[in-house]
């Protein structure tokens, strides 16, 4: 057992269980932020071999510094191949090459669907976000998609504003009736805890807390009535290593761990 | 076709906007949160034009300054925010209040963009893809009807799709590292939606880091992305692209793009922000001046330079 970490932000730990999902060998598509750091730590240390995508070209970046954004420039020298979207969309994601995703949400319903379009009615929302940038095709068309988000009771709600990105729609067989040829989110990760779905109901369930979260404060961030795991546990801990690499090789400024 | 005459192609952004960007025209930026053509959007935003189409898959600065300025009528695009910067608060303003205007979207993902592109690039009516399905960006439009058409394979897989109409475009800009003065284009590092929106142009203007003479771009064409004869304005402008990157000549100007993301929260930081950088200063020399000496030099790339493939027979 690795030894463990005494002090830790939810975002550390948020990174941390990101990189914790990608298997060594994975071709993983990554999007900005704390994905980013988790792809960086996953090649540091448990998935050497994983091979992180980026949308806009980069195959196998080695970044050498936080890359702030995407198309950060740090992607491009050390990687394997520079292409463009329908390259890494067309010939990498569409025909199943892709084995894992990350993507953010700003809202989500039990069955994993998201939205990061608007907040509010279309016509005239309340507030106007981004809209789906390459999510949706992340979401539609990786093997599995991990969502990782902040939390609260007005994020997680019954029914998002927008499906921007289908997780499985109304539930067994949805991605399947919709046409969607694989995948379907297998973890979502908050500041809170670790969630997976039910293979049966396709329903999200709380699997882990992250240490210092009760389940009680868990479902006061859940608008509807989360199914907890029987087993449901404390998140693993950062490990001493896991911390010292993100801290001091893939976010040594803090941009996304806060400083 | 663009004009084959050399030396007609050459001008300042100021005369290739005038020339060739009018009202309502369909224009089509470039760049995946790097190499936006900001010395265009900037000189688009002093002339004053009105009622354009934006279209572009990933949209950031160069969207929310037209639509603060009140040049956009409508985008079809994918994303539009500040990236790690927070949301485009310009785009807010206007979609949530009507500030300047009110702006209509029709949005696809960044695939259905870069397909929607290569469609018209390559002379089609629509494409097909396996993403979209299921979701709301196939059901919610606003003024393209149809947005998409859902099909089941025809040829009997069991495969569904999404066709989704070709992108027209009148205008696309490109900021490039390099070109000849025939306008043949060299890009290099990520692509983004590049190669497929900029041909998807019907024009096709390109701002370029540096014109390079044409044996250089001969000695290297695979790197080509857009051939001399599409065409039609090549404007020589350093630093066009900052605050974003240009691999191999600078780098993404962070504080610059974390001040525009600050003031621009607030309709008067927007406008104050606009007089400082845009409306104040006569075009992209004056704007490079103003950034000054110290910033310039802390940005420009080091030399990392490839090797050399032999093209020899």
């Amino acid at each position: 057992m690795a030894s463990e970490a005494a002090g830790f932000r939810r975002t550390e730990l948020m990174a941390i269980c990101a990189a914790r999902e990608i298997r060594d060998g994975d071709v993983a598509f990554i999007g900005t932020g704390l994905p980013m750091l988790g792809g960086m730590l996953a090649k540091y240390t448990t998935a050497p071999h994983c091979i992180l995508v980026f949308e806009s070209g980069s195959v196998d970046a080695r970044p050498t510094r936080t890359p702030l954004s995407i198309g950060d420039p740090c992607l491009v020298p050390g990687s394997v191949m520079q292409a463009g979207l329908a390259e890494v969309f067309g010939l990498l994601l569409q025909p199943g090459y892709v084995d894992l995703g990350f993507i953010g949400a700003a809202q989500i319903d039990p069955r994993g669907n998201l939205n990061t379009t608007v907040i509010g009615p279309y016509e005239t929302p309340k507030v106007r976000l981004p809209g789906s940038g390459g999510g949706n095709d992340i979401g539609s068309l990786a093997k599995r998609v991990v969502v990782i988000m902040k939390q609260d009771a007005r994020k997680f709600v019954e029914h998002v504003d927008y499906v921007t990105t289908p997780g499985y729609l109304d539930g067994p067989g949805g991605r399947e009736r919709a046409g969607l040829p694989r995948g379907g989110p297998s973890a979502v990760i908050t500041d809170l805890g670790v969630y997976r779905f039910d293979d049966g109901t396709k329903e999200i369930v709380l699997e882990s807390c992250h240490p210092g979260v009760s389940v009680d404060e868990v479902r006061r961030n859940v608008s509807w009535d989360l199914r907890v795991d029987r087993t449901v546990r404390t998140t693993r801990r950062p490990t001493k290593r896991e911390l010292r690499i993100l801290r001091t090789k893939c976010d040594p400024d803090g941009i996304f761990l806060g400083a | 076709m663009a004009d084959r005459t050399v030396e007609a192609k050459l001008m300042p952004a100021s005369e290739a906007v005038r020339k060739f960007i009018p009202d309502g025209c369909r224009l089509r930026s470039c760049g995946i949160g790097l190499r936006k053509p900001m010395a265009f959007v900037h000189e688009i935003m002093r002339q004053g034009r009105r009622n354009l189409v934006f279209l572009q898959s990933g949209m950031t600065e160069d969207a929310d300054l037209l639509i603060g300025a009140g040049c956009l009528d409508k985008v079809e695009g994918s994303y539009l925010g500040l990236e790690a910067f927070g949301l485009a608060q310009c785009y807010r303003r206007s979609v949530e209040k009507g500030i300047p205007r009110k702006l209509t979207i029709e949005e696809y993902s960044n695939f259905g963009m870069t397909m929607r592109f290569m469609a018209t690039a390559m002379g089609l009516p629509f494409m097909p893809i396996r993403s979209n399905l299921g979701s709301d960006l196939l059901r919610v439009a606003s003024f393209r009807k149809p947005k998409a058409v859902v099909l089941d394979d025809p040829f009997g897989s069991s495969a569904r799709v999404a066709l989704l109409p070709a992108c027209d475009v009148d205008v696309s800009v490109l900021h490039a590292q390099r070109c000849d003065n025939e306008g043949n284009t060299q890009l290099w590092g990520q692509l983004g939606d590049d190669v497929w929106g900029t041909l998807a142009g019907r024009r096709i203007l390109v701002s370029v880091e540096e014109i390079v003479p044409s044996k250089v771009i001969r000695k290297d064409p695979n790197r080509t992305v857009v051939p001399g004869f599409r065409v039609d304005a090549i404007v020589p402008v350093p630093f066009g692209a900052h605050p974003y990157q240009v691999q191999g000549y600078y780098d993404v100007d962070t504080p610059f793009r974390k001040d525009y993301a600050e003031r621009s929260a607030t309709l008067e930081g927007w406008r104050a922000w606009a007089d400082e950088w845009i409306y104040g200063v006569a075009d992209h020399a004056e704007y490079v001046a103003k950034l000054g000496v110290d910033r310039i030099e802390k940005l420009r790339a080091k030399r990392v330079l490839s090797g050399q493939v032999n093209y020899g027979f």
